[in-house]
């Protein structure tokens, strides 16, 4: 693009704003901006470990923007007294905002990485640009964060084109809870709950004790019961035929929240409370999603119900419809990955339940995941990795009782697959004899797999150490977890060998941060999963099985690391936001896979992406690298 | 600068021409303990008809300054004297101070005295210097009759004396600037080559002022000793 402006300027003036066109934020500024840049920018040279900035030097008088090379922030770790490299600049970012703004010294060492060029403004010509472009500035106060924010925009407006306007999922419950809720005390006849109700045209009545927490909720539905099964006179009191302990979340918990457990556990109304127990309003699934078709909560229930194996078959297609929507509602990538999770679970209970109705194997299990779908990460694209934990009863041998399981196990495992969830290429399901185990087995099968700790063996670390019940009781796997936990935490070897392993993937940048495409997909693409995603799952499950960190999910590994001060909380924070964002751009690669009715695949084209979005994936695969270093520090790899 | 232009082209338009104007030029500055690091150098590249002193003619000069280490894109020259293809009498005069000066149709001799003005007598360097200094020389002979020598450094000189260790697998700007990984912007336009030959010349400073060369005339005697062993290499 020239402008009548760029012919008046001089060619070197003109390679700068041509330079400066390729990067955000200046790739949103106006030219006259960008000319004011350009015509103030001086141009210096940092050979490779040349300090660029120190917070030595006094008050930052200059706004720098890399032309070439890198600068690395540096900062001494106050547990271990060593220099760590905090951040990195690269071509087309600026530094040091907040310093600048602040008028202070930079609080990081900043030190060029390799021989470095760097455009830079005095502050003069800085807070004329600052005080001009309202993009400049945006930027400048709200730094990468306000990039972010352009990019989640489009991928939420890309969804929106199919879906129309509603109300974000952001929104906090208070937003919706009806004030003055419609309450009763336990003795109330049903008749009179039932006119109260009617008189206030809503569906449900709270039934709360003296102090006003609630101990029980009442609802149409109830009432149906009542009435078609006679099962209490409308004279009794209501305390009869409430459901008791109703589900109840604070104000704080946002509608996302409330979908979620509706969508769990069937329910279609909710209490809020505050911070002392006390009812403040109800929520109903109406009220979240009056104003949109999203009807998580449904469709839930209709697969939850669905009385034969074709409809679960037919409603897949809805999930796919329904992930659509969740993200141009507002979701972000980890919310999506936890519905996809959620619907999934209920298809595999549904699936469960229907067999155990035409054939029940007639012994207690609990169906195991493993994998991502062990972790709660499951995306559109997903295969089968599950197994059985049985208890024996009395006097069936523990082989006579896989030999019960095995068939039912086999049918499920197909008829799973019939909804979608590909058969497991290594055979690892439920019903593999080797995989159909009871506690004593599994726990023999873990010390092994343990203390025997073969490369085959940590190849499938990543499936069997993230695991989880779908279905069945729960106490179990409780125990057989705490066991192997203990086992881990106790085996430093096993850690270290874990870790070692965790760093066969690396995150696909090469030593001049250009991308490193994978070897085994077309040519120039990137595998998001193996090679973006995968660093940093399998790096964190080493540090949270060494700190006995119970959940599965990385991002909840992440927050309980960050917690037993494992991590740093801005490291956990900064690993949390690109392993999002890594897992938001494959998801909206797959949507529009689906979109194009092509296979969905988890590589992609970087050069397919936007500046921004190919800024930010790199920044994201950065962030994988500090991750990685950070195991190789911890176990002196 | 803006001001002394201004103030210069107001008495060449009054009538009074370059010899007056000539009288008030700074005079140039030999190598002496200037530190490296507080330094206002040039570096200039010309584009000319062809590679023969004696024949050809200059027909556009661009240059950047350095000061005190830093490009500063408020202080350069990006000057086309004459294009072959356009009539030989107009002269386009573009620079970085700002569209008040820019007008089209500036004698050479204007022009010249501006290049003059601007740089100020501070040492020039250029990459295989001799071939600018005597286009530059003689132009500024024929059009001025001014003859006072500058200080000139040869940055095709001063890589080779600094990375003596570096294959940059020829003795070209392209090779040097390769090597670094740096570009031009524009090929063969004299200013976007200037530049490059002062990115290289930052790198060069930079690296003189690790080997604990810091001034100016430092800097000139290691080359004067580098050419003497490579003379010697020779025989």
């Amino acid at each position: 693009m020239t402008t009548p402006l760029d012919r008046e300027l001089p060619q070197n003036t003109r390679a700068v704003i041509g330079f400066l066109r390729e990067h955000a934020p200046f790739s949103n500024m106006d030219d006259a901006h960008l000319a004011h840049f350009a015509e103030h920018a001086s141009l210096q040279f940092f050979a490779d470990g040349d300090v660029v900035l120190s917070p030595a030097e006094g008050a930052v008088d200059r706004f720098y923007v890399v032309k070439q090379g890198r600068v690395q922030g540096e900062r001494v770790s106050e547990r271990t007294g060593e220099t760590e490299t905090t951040f990195e600049i690269s071509q087309g970012e600026c530094f040091p905002l907040a310093a600048l703004i602040g008028e202070r010294p930079t609080r990081t060492l900043h030190r060029a990485s390799g021989d470095t060029f760097c455009l830079s403004l005095d502050h003069d010509s800085f807070v004329t640009l600052f005080a001009d472009s309202d993009t400049f500035r945006d930027f400048c106060l709200r730094g990468v964060s306000s990039l972010l924010d352009q990019v989640n925009q489009r991928i939420q407006s890309g969804a929106m084109a199919s879906i129309g306007h509603g109300s974000s999922l952001d929104t906090p419950l208070a937003r919706y809870a009806l004030r003055n809720p419609i309450v009763c005390s336990p003795d109330t006849p049903i008749r009179k709950a039932v006119s109260r109700m009617h008189d206030n045209s809503v569906g449900s009545i709270v039934v709360t004790d003296d102090n006003r927490h609630p101990i029980g909720i009442f609802t149409l539905r109830d009432l149906r019961t009542v009435v078609a099964e006679s099962t209490a006179p409308l004279d009794s009191p209501v305390s009869q035929v409430m459901t008791p302990e109703p589900c109840c979340l604070p104000a704080t918990a946002d509608a996302f929240e409330a979908a979620m457990l509706m969508a769990e556990h069937h329910f279609a109304h909710l209490c809020v409370k505050d911070a002392d127990n006390q009812l403040i309003g109800v929520v109903s699934e109406r009220d979240l999603f009056s104003l949109q078709r999203v009807d998580l909560v449904h469709l839930a229930r209709t697969i939850g119900t669905a009385t034969h194996l074709r409809t679960l078959v037919s409603l897949r297609s809805e999930v796919s419809r329904l992930v659509d929507s969740m993200l141009a509602h507002g979701a972000d990538s980890g919310q999506v990955v936890k519905i996809i999770t959620t619907l999934n679970d209920v298809t595999v209970r549904r699936v469960l339940e229907l067999n155990l109705k035409r054939h029940a194997p007639g012994l207690p299990f609990t169906w195991l995941t493993f994998g991502s779908e062990g972790r709660r990460e499951q995306t559109l694209l997903t295969d089968q990795d599950n197994g059985i934990l049985f208890q024996a009863p009395a006097g069936v041998s523990e082989s006579q009782a896989r030999e019960r399981l095995l068939p039912f196990a086999d049918t499920v495992n197909h008829e799973l697959a019939e909804c979608g969830f590909t058969l497991c290429k290594g055979n690892i399901m439920a019903n593999n004899p080797k995989l159909c185990l009871s506690q004593r087995e599994w726990d023999d099968w873990f010390q092994q797999f343990i203390d025997a700790a073969t490369p085959k063996n940590l190849m499938y670390s990543s499936i069997f150490l993230d695991m989880r019940a779908v279905f069945g009781p729960i106490d179990p796997l409780q125990s057989l977890l705490d066991g192997v936990l203990g086992r881990i935490s106790a085996n430093p070897l096993f850690q270290k060998m874990l870790a070692e392993n965790a760093l066969n993937r690396r995150p696909p940048l090469n030593l001049f941060r250009g991308f490193r495409y994978a070897s085994d997909g077309e040519p120039h693409t990137l595998d998001l999963k193996r090679q973006g995603l995968a660093p940093f799952v399998e790096s964190i499950r080493v540090f949270a099985l060494a700190h006995q960190v119970e959940s599965a999910n990385t991002l909840e590994r992440l927050d309980a690391l960050a917690d037993k001060g494992v991590f740093d909380r801005k490291d956990a924070s900064a690993w949390k936001e690109a392993y999002s964002l890594i897992q938001a751009i494959r998801m909206r690669a797959h949507q529009e896979q689906l979109k194009q009715q092509k296979p969905l695949s988890n590589f992609i084209n970087p050069d397919d992406l936007n500046p921004l979005d190919r800024r930010i994936l790199r920044e994201s695969f950065r962030q994988a690298q500090r991750l990685q270093q950070k195991l190789e520090v911890t176990y002196q790899l | 600068m803006l001001e002394r232009l201004q103030a210069w082209l107001n008495r060449s338009r009054s009538g009074r021409k370059a010899q007056q104007a000539l009288a008030h030029l700074p005079a140039p500055k030999t190598p002496q303990a200037q530190p490296l690091t507080d330094l206002r150098l040039i570096v200039l590249d010309l584009e000319t008809t062809g590679l023969n002193p004696a024949k050809d003619e200059v027909i556009a000069i661009g240059a950047v300054a350095i000061n005190g280490q830093r490009i500063a894109m408020d202080d350069q020259f990006d000057l086309i004297l004459r294009r072959p293809e356009l009539d030989i009498s107009e002269t386009v005069l573009i620079h970085g101070i700002g569209p008040e000066a820019l007008t089209k149709g500036h004698e050479t001799e204007d022009a010249l005295l501006h290049l003059l003005e601007w740089m100020n007598g501070d040492p020039i360097l250029a990459y295989h210097a001799a071939f600018d200094k005597k286009f530059l020389e003689k132009t500024l002979r024929q059009t001025l009759a001014y003859s006072q020598p500058h200080t000139w450094l040869d940055v095709a000189e001063l890589m080779p004396a600094l990375f003596p260790d570096a294959k940059p697998g020829g003795h070209t700007l392209d090779h040097w600037s390769a090597q670094f990984g740096l570009a031009a912007s524009a090929r063969h336009h004299a200013a976007a080559d200037a530049l490059v030959t002062a990115e290289l010349t930052l790198i060069a400073l930079n690296r003189a002022g690790k080997a604990g060369l810091a001034t100016l005339s430092e800097l000139n005697r290691k080359l004067r000793d580098v050419r003497r062993l490579n003379s010697l290499k020779r025989l």
